[in-house]
This record gives structure tokens, C-alpha cells and sequence, in this order.
């Protein structure tokens, strides 16, 4: 039977919608679902190879960021890149890169961000995407 | 299975998710049922009250018997039949 396809429009460079994002990655992965992640904009900004790691913005509650952060530490939550990778080792995950959101943050190459990405895009191969999902998702 | 059953069962394979949150124990059981036979037994064990549903659903989608739960002081331990 062929596998369910899961689109997802990554727009959101914060961690906490990161680490939504690896959660339902990580059930796309127990499931085998192919999955197409199309990095948008802020979220091109987190994917820089030297944004990855130390990027610590959060989008909501931000007055409870600093309890946020710490409560997935106490509950040994991996690392959004992390989650993202395990779900790349578990299903077949390709993440592209927007090329105009690359080129705000002035990535140019797929050499600027972390290696979890695999190539640089046109909005079009989304929508190609996106038509034939089962699932289509916008963080 | 009675909760007896399950107890006494011998497991061929036990995967310890109990420092993990979801979806963490689910990828763990995905992770360890590559490595059984057809007919063999596995539990997991987890401390994440959604992982109790997931799992469930998971061996349903994926043609696995959930055999059922068996409930610790603070843990659960989930029997899963490979398909």
C-alpha cells in the first residue's frame, strides 16, 4: 500500500512551534508517511546553520518563555532539529528550503543552513505537493 | 488479556520509553518492532499518559495486536503482538 503523504508549510522560525512541528513529525514517522516540509520565511532564519542552535525566540506566551524552555528540558523534549532528524531516519522526509526566504535571512546556498535541509525551491513544487497530500499543514 | 495473562506473558522484546515524552515511546516501539518476528511479543514502557491511545491505534493501522496494559505505581507497560 503506498504511504500517506503529509505536507508541511513551515512559516514559524520560533521553537515552540518547532517543537509542535517535530511532535507531529514524529507521528508522520511512526505512521511511514511521506513527508514534503517547505521552509518559509522565518522559519528559513531558524534553519541557518548559525541560527539553528541558538535561536531561542518563542511566538506564543512569551512572558512564560524561560519555564517553557526549561519544562522541555525536564522532560528530556529533543532538540526541534533533533526530532526533525529522527523523523528524517524514520520515514522518507525531504525539507526544501523557499528560495525567497533564503535569501531574506542571505542564504544563497543549501550550504547555509543545517543539514537537515536538502535543496532550495520555488513555491511551485509546493503546490505540486500540497495537491496530492493527504494532510496539508501550515506552522 | 486478563490482567493475569498479561503478567505472566514473556516478553521477546522490552523497549524502557519511560524517559521519554510523546511522541517519543510511540517512535521507540516503531524503532523496536523492526527487529522482531511475525508472532513475537514486545512491551514498552512509558510514563506518557497519550502514549496509552497512541499506541493502540498505531498496531491497528499498522496490522500489530494490542494485546492491552498493565498499569505500574507510575508507569505503564503496553504489550504489543508483531503482526
Amino acid at each position: 500500500m503506498e504511504n500517506k503523504k503529509l505536507t508541511l508549510a513551515l512559516f514559524s522560525g520560533s521553537v515552540d512551534k518547532l517543537t509542535a512541528a517535530g511532535v507531529i513529525l514524529g507521528g508522520a514517522a511512526a505512521e511511514d508517511m511521506d513527508v514534503e516540509i517547505f521552509v518559509l520565511l522565518q522559519a528559513a532564519f531558524a534553519f541557518k546553520k548559525e541560527n539553528a542552535m541558538t535561536n531561542d525566540r518563542v511566538a506564543e506566551i512569551t512572558d512564560k518563555k524561560d519555564e517553557f524552555l526549561a519544562s522541555l528540558d525536564r522532560l528530556n523534549a529533543p532538540h526541534w532539529t533533533e526530532a526533525f532528524r529522527m523523523a528524517k531516519e524514520m520515514t522518507n522526509v525531504n525539507i526544501h528550503i523557499c528560495g525567497f526566504a533564503g535569501k531574506v535571512w542571505n542564504g544563497y546556498k543549501i550550504e547555509d543552513f543545517i543539514d537537515l535541509a536538502d535543496d532550495i525551491c520555488g513555491i511551485g513544487e509546493y503546490m505540486t505537493a500540497a495537491e496530492e497530500a493527504d494532510i496539508n499543514l501550515f506552522i | 488479556m486478563t490482567q493475569d495473562e498479561l503478567k505472566a506473558i514473556t516478553v521477546d522484546k522490552s523497549v524502557d520509553a519511560r524517559g521519554t515524552s510523546c511522541p517519543g515511546p510511540l517512535l521507540a516501539a516503531k524503532k523496536a518492532i523492526g527487529q522482531l518476528a511475525s508472532g513475537e511479543i514486545m512491551e514498552v514502557m512509558s510514563a506518557d499518559e497519550g502514549t496509552k491511545r497512541d499506541i493502540p491505534k498505531w498496531c491497528a493501522k499498522k496490522k500489530h495486536d494490542f494485546l492491552g496494559i498493565v498499569e505500574e505505581d507510575s508507569y505503564s507497560r503496553l504489550f504489543i503482538k508483531k503482526g
